[in-house]
């Protein structure tokens, strides 16, 4: 008995996906008018990529026309996300994957840097009152060796 | 029940009634009328006669020498564009699958894009066609609400299918429904006017090619 | 799964559970990309829902085969898990709940209670009226009336499933149990219908927290399905639709046609019709979808699906309606009797025909001259 992975799947021809047969360019074209509206200070801007009917080759291509540039940032939250400046300053290649690998979301973010990498002035303020009480736990610790020592 | 639910159920079965009740009813009304005797000798043999008859089926279809000049164009737009309406009904996939539902039994079709094409050129041919209608003087004097109509609702079908498989104008299920909506109407007015000769020109050519052969003329 | 006394917030629920500020937008984002949504709406779902509530929400199971409820525990992104922890209290859900019986029942009387007005109420499974609705009845009451109790109280209601959403196999021809869709039932309150037989995982969680993070519901069609996921039809978004554009069919599976992965048409797909998010969104995380695995589209998200012939006769020869209502062989009946009246009519004509013909040639005397 055959199993499903010896029926062979050939498709002829080359498969025109949802009509954006050269998607490389029409992606270009738009990261173009976002850069230039957010050099003169207009807003940030972010394309999802699984919302566009790229073909694999498209997305490598795209990538690699994209290239890297200096800032690779690694983000350990809940799985792993990279955010990968490309060579084209300001615009971000960001994939996302839960904690068991798989790629969530895929995005191309035209911003100064992607918001995700901030802190937030919440959580700096939490931090802020963790760390006095951690450090008044520590003065009252080194106060009472002190006061060992010197008895 | 929604519009394609209707067109595709209801629809068609009371059209194919009205037309297969409409198409006998016409075909038997004058099929059972008398024949007016003929009281001359005949002069060929009764089976020659019958064969003239037939063959005379075959030698209207195109005009004598001397009248190609004036009815030659007209006849060649008309043959095309029949044509292009039996090779679009016959050879389109969705259509031969409808069909073997029905008959039982399906032939090979044409590729869809082929069919695309023929069915555009055919919707040329009918709009040159009714250009010509209205254009000529005799024509358009002798033009009646049967020659409109029937042009208009075998267009309609044409555009309508066309629309559907290019999924242009609307979703995808309204633009069946009124493909499928047309050609209920195009069936129910088949055997009411001038589309009946799809049935008539057959007897029509035969009975006045047997008699004139009788009389020993050919035509 | 009872609400916490201290109704927490969304963002400290998160925080207990080990999880970021920064991985509650990452998750945010990926629901928001798996939704089809822009881009900027998942930072922006993470911050409404920081300091949210969590909303209530009750999952009520009628005449179901909890096929739409397995889907939803597979869903990839948003996971299951994660909705319940984090965004929703699921303060009822028969299947998962580990209380039976009386404190079952108890606890959906309290959420309905505390949450009176406010919870998104999810219902899977037609609701049977026959038998005075005794088909269906669960601690003693039928689903009629414990849909109609708890719509009462619901801020909305999202039917998951065909069944739900449209009847389904229950109401498929001769619907032995007078089953109907929910909307049948309730009418006055803001109904979303995710159908499918079952829907797409990721649709229905996706459209439960479009819906708990931006408390709108979103742009529905006609049949009240969010246009997100059922905005176009399968045919729409197939990738063997170069196929059908070029009249390449399968003729049966597993021949040259099929290994080819060419156009399923012929073999009863029912894509051209069908609105669904497969061929985009597909299963099992984008695995595949029924035509990638060289089936035809069932047309499981449609109304009355199962009563439009068989699932492999090509659309354009397929019956429509209930059993047999207009099958070829009614057709071919109906042209047949078509056939005998128009006969009958003709020999009537062909008989008056005559009578004139015979009156043409031997007209009646003449009349009498007037005196």
């Amino acid at each position: 008995m055959s199993r499903l992975s010896d029926i062979a799947v050939r498709i002829e021809g080359p498969v025109r996906l949802g009509g954006l047969g050269r998607g490389v360019a029409a992606v270009l074209s738009e990261l173009v008018g976002i850069l230039e509206r957010v050099a003169l200070g207009g807003e940030t801007a972010t394309i999802d990529l699984r919302s566009l009917p790229m073909s694999p080759d498209d997305r490598i291509e795209l990538q690699s026309t994209l290239g890297k540039g200096e800032v690779h940032a690694t983000l350990h939250a809940d799985g792993v996300s990279t955010l990968q400046e490309t060579g084209v300053s300001g615009v971000w290649w960001v994939e996302h994957r839960d904690r068991h690998g798989d790629l969530v979301a895929e995005l191309i973010e035209v911003t100064v840097i992607p918001k995700i990498l901030e802190a937030s002035t919440e959580d700096m303020a939490m931090s802020a009152c963790e760390l006095r009480t951690r450090l008044a736990t520590t003065h009252k610790a080194q106060a009472g060796m002190d006061h060992a020592t010197l008895s | 029940m929604d519009l394609l639910h209707f067109a595709r159920g209801p629809g068609l079965k009371i059209a194919i009634a009205v037309f297969c009740l409409g198409v006998t009813w016409r075909i038997v009304s004058f099929a059972l009328l008398r024949i007016r005797r003929e009281y001359s000798r005949p002069r060929e043999s009764m089976f020659r006669y019958l064969l003239s008859g037939m063959i005379t089926v075959g030698s209207r279809s195109w005009p004598h020498r001397e009248f190609i000049g004036r009815t030659g164009a007209g006849e060649a737009l008309g043959y095309s564009y029949h044509l292009g309406l039996f090779a679009v009904v016959l050879l389109f996939t969705p259509h031969i699958l409808f069909l073997e539902s029905l008959f039982g039994f399906s032939w090979p079709g044409l590729p869809s894009s082929l069919i695309t094409i023929i069915s555009v050129l055919t919707l040329t041919l009918f709009l040159a066609v009714l250009f010509r209608r209205v254009t000529n003087r005799v024509m358009r004097l002798l033009s009646n609400f049967d020659d409109y109509f029937s042009w208009f609702i075998t267009m309609l079908v044409m555009v309508t299918g066309l629309a559907a498989t290019a999924h242009v104008g609307g979703p995808y299920e309204r633009l069946l429904a009124l493909h499928i909506l047309s050609v209920d109407v195009l069936l129910m007015w088949f055997p009411f006017g001038k589309l009946m000769h799809a049935f008539y020109i057959f007897p029509s050519r035969a009975i006045n090619g047997a008699l004139l052969a009788r009389k020993g003329a050919t035509s | 799964m009872q609400r916490s006394a201290e109704d927490l917030v969304v963002g400290e629920m998160l925080r207990r559970h080990g999880i970021s500020r920064r991985g509650f937008i990452k998750f945010c984002t990926a629901a928001a990309s798996a939704m089809a949504l822009p881009p900027w709406m998942g930072p922006a779902m993470a911050q409404q829902l920081q300091n949210a509530q969590r909303p209530s929400v009750i999952y009520l199971s009628f005449q179901e085969c909890t096929g739409c409820f397995e889907s939803f525990t597979r869903s990839f992104a948003p996971t299951m898990e994660s909705l319940i922890f984090n965004v929703i209290s699921l303060d009822y859900d028969d299947t998962l709940m580990a209380a039976a019986g009386d404190a079952a029942e108890s606890a959906l009387a309290k959420a309905m209670r505390d949450s009176f007005g406010k919870y998104v109420l999810i219902i899977d499974g037609s609701v049977p009226t026959g038998a005075g609705g005794g088909y269906c009845t669960a601690g003693g009451k039928s689903a009629v009336d414990t849909l109609r109790e708890a719509a009462k109280g619901a801020a909305a209601i999202i039917c998951v499933g065909t069944c739900s959403s449209f009847g389904g196999i229950p109401f498929a021809d001769p619907n032995p149990t007078d089953a109907w869709p929910v909307s049948s039932i309730v009418s006055d309150k803001p109904i979303i219908n995710v159908s499918g037989c079952p829907p797409i995982p990721e649709v229905i969680t996706g459209t439960l927290l479009q819906y708990v993070t931006t408390g709108k519901v979103p742009d529905l069609d006609e049949h009240l399905r969010p246009k997100a996921f059922f905005g176009t039809t399968i045919h729409d978004r197939c990738y063997r639709r170069p196929f059908y554009d070029q009249g390449k069919f399968a003729k049966t599976f597993d021949d040259e046609g099929a290994r080819n992965g060419w156009c399923l048409y012929e073999l009863g797909c029912k894509g051209p019709t069908t609105y669904n998010a497969c061929a985009t969104t597909k299963w099992n995380g984008g695995t595949s979808f029924p035509i990638e695995s060289g089936h035809g589209c069932i047309g499981c998200s449609e109304p009355g699906f199962w009563d439009k012939g068989s699932l492999y006769s090509p659309l354009s020869a397929t019956d429509w309606g209930k059993a047999g209502e207009s099958s070829p062989r009614q057709v071919l009946e109906l042209a047949a009797g078509g056939i005998l009246a128009g006969g009958v009519l003709g020999v009537a004509s062909a008989g008056s025909g005559r009578l004139r013909q015979y009156r043409s040639e031997h007209p009646l005397d003449p009349e009498p001259k007037d005196s």
